[in-house]
């Protein structure tokens, strides 16, 4: 097999990085990101000053306040996290096509592999990457450099929150043996908890295995952990997907609500909004997905789908609905939500043979009117009895 | 000199004449090892891996430029493990991590600290830390101030400067290096404004340092690696060095190595047997 370099960037608390980047007063002082509103709001993110004072990621915002009494608190500002991820990519694509990266997590990892001719040694890709990445956008990441992604995402975890690790070709085994089992994170915490049943804490204990030994205990299991344990993954850095066509939507509450009525109104607008999007660009959507986020930092996300892609209003509200119904859970009030629709196909222009024709066609002429006037007059000129309530 | 080192090894070639004891010993090398290119280019057989670069280049070399230690700060369990791999006859010069010269911060004299311990596991194979500076180091006092509290903290390592600015090319500076036995390295780089200038001067007797970075004028401002070091030196070229900056160098000091940094197409090690086979040519000439 061909030697393989994969480059694994890592900012280290992200949202802090980004908040810290447009805002240089919050240098060296506890920073915490969480709603502020909210009365059990949970920390989303925490700068390095306020993790070494016990703040940690979900924990309650009023604790985190109580044992980190210096901590500046900041409202999560996701579209922005996502802007200067969107801007890290940017950077790395001008080295490899190969790429794999979370929308907002600070993660990216780069198959680098044969990029030699073009760039030269590999860490001084990572070097020059980062170089570039802390001047344009005021960030520092970590980057390792090794075989394949678990090595290499190992080897940042090792340095965070600054600094860049090189993991040598043939060097993998060697390295991970003395770390602990916990930086394997694709062990499951039924096989952690197993392996410390036998007294197994570190990752070169669990090399000494064999694979007689692992298969007595994992089953279909052992081949994968034996591999772990020995820094082999033969796993791709994906080639980079351009994104799923979509069309979406998002409205955040002046005050956080848990009126089921206010929120079925909201989606109804959005749905609406969709729905006029779809029509103007000859499409339709075969999944309506639906991502509410709680005042307290949480979110959760549900969808509704139907076999024939739809773009009337009244047909995306009743699949929003479904969603909403699905997701709505808690009794906690929500500060936004974002519809989204997907699976995206062109509309159909068949006439039908039958009887319904003559409805859908007045439905289509309602719409098209319905359409026309918002063009004109603005979204909310014209708007159905359910959405009554937003006024 | 003892008898060891009189035995043939690569890359090494005595230097000197019959009015000297002892001859220089001249080794040649390259700027790294860890070029997959040089695989593509035929130095390293089709299939090496980094892994197994280090043993099959100390076939040819017998001193070699450690680069990552400018990226990644030297560990000595990394350093152990490669020099267990590597053939016995391997010397090693190692570059100062980057966030001493290039990145610096408050915390570099601790960094200094980390670094020293890291390339302990070097012991005796070390023929010197290159510390090699930024282009936009100039000699101002807070740089001079810097680096004569750098050189305090590398003794009583061997050591050797590389200044990249013409502000250092003073007598002064030369002076206070000889004063304390730290190499001056000599380059060779493109004739450009602003850089440091190729001199043949020797401020320590122990150890001479040449690097070479090859002559691509229009490569060098450039940011990308493979253009700035993309430069194949001639025939010509090198014997001109030879007889102009060898003897002076090699005739004033017991021990030089000359390393090749114009890596890319695998040019270095092409150019570094080269240069060593010239110089093994006029020995054999000037020998009586």
């Amino acid at each position: 097999m061909n030697q393989r370099f994969v480059l694994h960037l890592n900012v280290a608390d992200f949202a802090v990085a980004v908040e810290r980047a447009s805002d240089t007063s919050l240098r060296q002082k506890p920073v915490i990101i969480a709603p502020l509103q909210a009365a059990r709001a949970a920390v989303y993110d925490m700068s390095e000053e306020a993790y070494r004072d016990g703040v940690r990621k979900g924990m309650l915002l009023t604790r985190a306040t109580r044992i980190c009494r210096g901590a500046r608190v900041l409202p999560p500002r996701f579209d922005m996290y996502r802007r200067a991820m969107g801007k890290c990519v940017a950077e790395a694509r001008g080295y490899t096509p190969l790429l794999e990266y979370g929308s907002e997590d600070g993660h990216l990892y780069l198959d680098i592999t044969g990029t030699h001719r073009l760039f030269g040694a590999a860490p001084d890709i990572g070097w020059r990457l980062r170089k570039r990445i802390r001047g344009k956008l005021d960030i520092d990441p970590i980057w390792s450099l090794a075989g394949n992604k678990l090595v290499s995402k190992i080897g940042s975890r090792l340095v965070k929150p600054v600094g860049e690790y090189i993991v040598a070709d043939g060097e993998e085994q060697r390295f991970l043996a003395p770390l602990s089992l916990s930086l394997l994170t694709e062990l499951s915490s039924a096989e952690r908890q197993r392996l410390a049943e036998f007294n197994i804490a570190r990752i070169g204990q669990l090399a000494a295995l064999s694979r007689t030994q692992l298969f007595s205990v994992f089953g279909l299991r052992a081949e994968t952990l034996y591999d772990l344990s020995r820094g082999v993954d033969g796993s791709v850095v994906g080639p980079e997907q351009a994104a799923a066509p979509r069309v979406e939507r998002e409205h955040i509450f002046s005050d956080d609500t848990a009126d089921r009525a206010v929120l079925q109104a909201v989606v109804d607008t959005l749905a609406a909004e969709l729905g006029m999007e779809l029509r103007a660009t000859g499409k339709a959507a075969r999944r309506v997905g639906l991502q509410l986020h709680y005042t307290d930092g949480s979110a959760v996300a549900r969808q509704a789908s139907v076999r024939i892609g739809v773009c009337d209003d009244r047909a995306l509200q009743n699949m929003a609905r479904l969603a909403l119904q699905r997701g709505l859970m808690r009794r906690t009030r929500v500060r936004s939500c974002r519809l989204i629709g997907d699976r995206l196909h062109r509309r159909s222009t068949q006439l039908s043979l039958f009887d319904g024709a003559a409805v859908d066609t007045r439905r289509e002429k309602l719409l098209s009117a319905m359409d026309a006037v918002r063009r004109r007059f603005g979204q909310n000129a014209i708007r159905t009895g359910s959405q009554a309530l937003l006024n | 000199m003892t008898r060891k080192e009189m035995t043939p090894r690569p890359g090494i070639v005595p230097v000197g004449d019959s009015t000297r004891k002892t001859p220089c010993i001249v080794m040649t090398g390259t700027s790294g090892y860890s070029y997959l290119e040089w695989v593509d280019s035929g130095f390293y057989p089709t299939g090496t891996r980094t892994a197994e670069m280090l043993s099959v280049y100390g076939r040819s070399f017998s001193v070699v430029e450690l680069n990552y230690t400018w990226y990644q700060m030297a560990r000595s369990d990394a350093l152990t493990r490669m020099l267990a791999a590597a053939p016995a006859n391997l010397l090693f010069a190692a570059k100062l991590t980057r966030t001493v010269t290039h990145e610096r911060d408050e915390d570099w004299r601790n960094q200094v600290q980390r670094y020293r311990q890291g390339i302990s596991a070097l012991g005796k194979r070390l023929v010197a830390v290159l510390v090699q500076l930024p282009p936009d180091f100039t000699r101002t006092i807070a740089n001079r101030q810097f680096l004569a509290e750098l050189l305090d903290c590398m003794q009583p390592l061997p050591t050797a400067v590389e200044f990249r600015h013409v502000s250092w090319a003073v007598d002064s500076v030369f002076k206070e290096l000889e004063r304390r036995r730290v190499t001056l390295v000599s380059v060779d780089e493109p004739d450009l404004k602003g850089l440091f200038p190729a001199l043949d001067v020797v401020t320590n007797p122990s150890l001479f340092y040449v690097r070479f970075h090859g002559r691509n004028r229009q490569g060098w401002k450039h940011g990308n690696m493979q253009k700035k070091f993309d430069y194949d030196y001639s025939n010509a070229e090198l014997q001109q060095w030879c007889e102009q900056e060898l003897n002076t160098l090699a005739g004033r000091t017991e021990r030089g190595v000359i390393f090749f940094n114009n890596h890319v197409r695998a040019q270095a090690p092409r150019n570094a047997l080269l240069l060593e086979s010239l110089i093994r040519n006029r020995m054999g000439r000037e020998r009586p």
